[in-house]
């Protein structure tokens, strides 16, 4: 199979959405110290949408969602080549704002990681940042990020008290909070619920459901059923290219492509 | 095989006896140090150690010794301390796995295990001396030039610990910091140094400990005073050099007096080694 056979027309799954794409994806390629991880990757990213990534371990799908933010730029060595446009503007040329694009872009990791402060400072202290706002703006600001992240009731006792002192899923959502505080327009979770118990994976999965209405979200995610619950669009990658992108119950149903029924069916990966 | 397990199990035997055995005896030493300065230090207690300086002799007690101490190692953790943070943070943050950063990591652990008489030669060529000239010989030796000294040699020491601290915490913490567009300065400052606190408290407690102990760099620098001396720029005694002195005398009482100040510095430093922990293990933080 030749890369041209593979390429996904990516148009196509933005239209059958419906939606205008908000990241545009085209011929992305990506090196890790001379590795090739990602090859020729192009996809049209829809706004105000789920979209899921999945593949095997190692193809590439929390590289290129690292990519949507440039925070593979922190270590020496990586290097990427293509275009990625968000409303337009190419987020790789060295002249977009690293301040600008990650407050556009907002990004949710693996493990949760609150700030080694207060439940309150670690949601203020991003929109410190970016802004300056009056006491009571601010209090309104993280009131309204911890509302939104599904976490106000279950702190708002203890705003003062050590972040580190939540449960692994309440910083989880505190860390969504953080990152919605800055009024995003796209929202990177990378495997966000990969270090959390059932309840709490239920329960991200459900904010991610209510935060669409308000944010493109890209997930990337080592669960096929939880890109199935969770998601509107789904792309398949597999070693660092993409196979298939299209609606998330068109490739859980009726896959176009042979490695993609495989991979879904469970016979490799 | 019988004979091969027989074989493995009186190798076991062996190796964990004689390891056992070394350890025995490196702590009984430890023991032993320990109950001797106990023993003589204690008898030798009393109070007027405290109050009386070491001009009476055999008469007097330790007090301008042990304020010369305090005022000598919080000159050396004063100046050791910002300097050594923050070159550990360069260390770390700025200069991690770049051929600068490890060629200047390697020449920290040499400084680090440089003999502490060579630091007290050095601060008397570059202060000693210097001060002598310029002001005629009515300033040589200060406590000032001993607390310079000691900070050479906590220097390395807490650079070491800093740099250490900052890279144990998770780069996913850097990661999530940076992805809120936080510049690095602020990232080192206002989140790295917050998870590292206790890490970077710790090395400073045993830097202090380090040094509070050490006789030779303060022989050429803060050269020893029998009077109470507060001024910085004057001569001034220390626990560790009038141990030194006295245990050298050939007089019994003063022998006392020198376990007694033995007594002190070693509680002194005890009591900065359990603070230290207690400090560290409380406020270790988890990021798994």
């Amino acid at each position: 199979m030749t890369d041209s056979a593979l390429a996904t027309n990516p148009a196509q799954a933005a239209a059958a959405s419906a939606v205008a794409p908000k990241l545009t994806v085209r011929d992305l390629h990506f090196y890790y110290n001379g590795f090739h991880a990602l090859k020729g990757i192009a996809m049209d990213i829809p706004e105000k949408k789920v979209t899921a990534i999945i593949g095997p371990s190692g193809c590439g799908k929390s590289t290129l969602l690292r990519i949507f933010n440039r925070i593979y730029a922190i270590y020496p060595k990586l290097e990427a080549k293509g275009e990625i446009t968000l409303d337009g503007e190419n987020i790789l040329d060295p002249r977009y704002s690293m301040n600008r694009l990650r407050s556009k872009v907002g990004m949710v990791f693996q493990k949760p990681v609150p700030f080694p402060m207060t439940i309150f400072e670690n949601v203020a202290y991003g929109i410190r940042h970016h802004e300056k706002l009056s006491k009571a703006d601010m209090s309104d600001r993280v009131e309204k990020a911890l509302r939104s992240a599904a976490l106000w009731d279950e702190v708002k006792d203890k705003l003062k008290n050590n972040a580190l002192g939540l449960s692994g899923g309440q910083q989880q959502r505190l860390c969504i909070a953080r990152a919605i505080a800055l009024k995003p327009e796209v929202l990177l979770l990378d495997e966000p619920t990969s270090a959390l118990d059932p309840i709490a994976t239920s329960r991200i999965e459900q904010l991610v459901e209510e935060l669409k209405s308000e944010f493109t979200i890209v997930i990337v995610t080592h669960n096929m059923q939880q890109a199935a619950r969770v998601s509107d669009l789904t792309a398949f990658m597999y070693m660092g290219e993409l196979i298939e992108f299209d609606v998330t119950e068109k490739i859980f149903t009726k896959p176009g492509k042979k490695q993609t029924e495989d991979y879904i069916t469970g016979r490799f990966g | 095989m019988s004979s091969l397990y027989l074989r493995r199990r009186i190798t076991n035997w062996l190796a964990m006896g004689l390891s056992t055995l070394a350890t025995l005896i490196g702590l009984a030493f430890l023991a032993w140090i320990l109950w001797e300065t106990l023993r003589q230090g204690i008898s030798a207690l009393h109070l007027s150690l405290f109050t009386k300086i070491t001009a009476n002799g055999a008469d007097g007690g330790l007090a301008n010794a042990m304020v010369g101490s305090l005022i000598i190692n919080f000159i050396g953790i004063a100046i050791a301390t910002p300097i050594g943070v923050m070159a550990g943070m360069w260390l770390a943050e700025y200069a991690n796995r770049t051929k600068l950063g490890e060629s200047i990591r390697f020449l920290n652990d040499i400084l680090l295990s440089a003999p502490s008489i060579v630091m007290g030669l050095f601060v008397y060529t570059i202060i000693v001396l210097p001060s002598t000239a310029i002001t005629n010989g009515s300033t040589t030796f200060s406590g000032f030039a001993g607390g310079v000294a000691l900070a050479l040699i906590a220097l390395p020491v807490i650079v070491r610990t800093t740099d250490e601290m900052l890279r144990l915490v998770p780069s996913t913490l850097r990661e999530a910091a940076l992805s809120l567009g936080v510049p690095q300065w602020k990232l080192t400052m206002q989140i790295l140094i917050r998870a590292a606190r206790s890490g970077i408290i710790t090395g400073v407690l045993l830097a202090l400990a380090r040094i509070s102990g050490e006789t030779a760099p303060l022989l050429f620098t803060a050269f020893g005073n029998n009077y109470m001396a507060l001024n910085p720029i004057d001569k001034m005694s220390s626990l560790p050099q009038i141990i030194y002195q006295y245990a050298n005398d050939p007089g019994a009482d003063l022998h006392a007096m020198a376990w007694a100040g033995a007594f002190v510095v070693t509680m002194f430093v005890l009591l900065l080694s359990l603070a230290s922990r207690l400090l560290f293990s409380r406020n270790k933080v988890s990021h798994d």
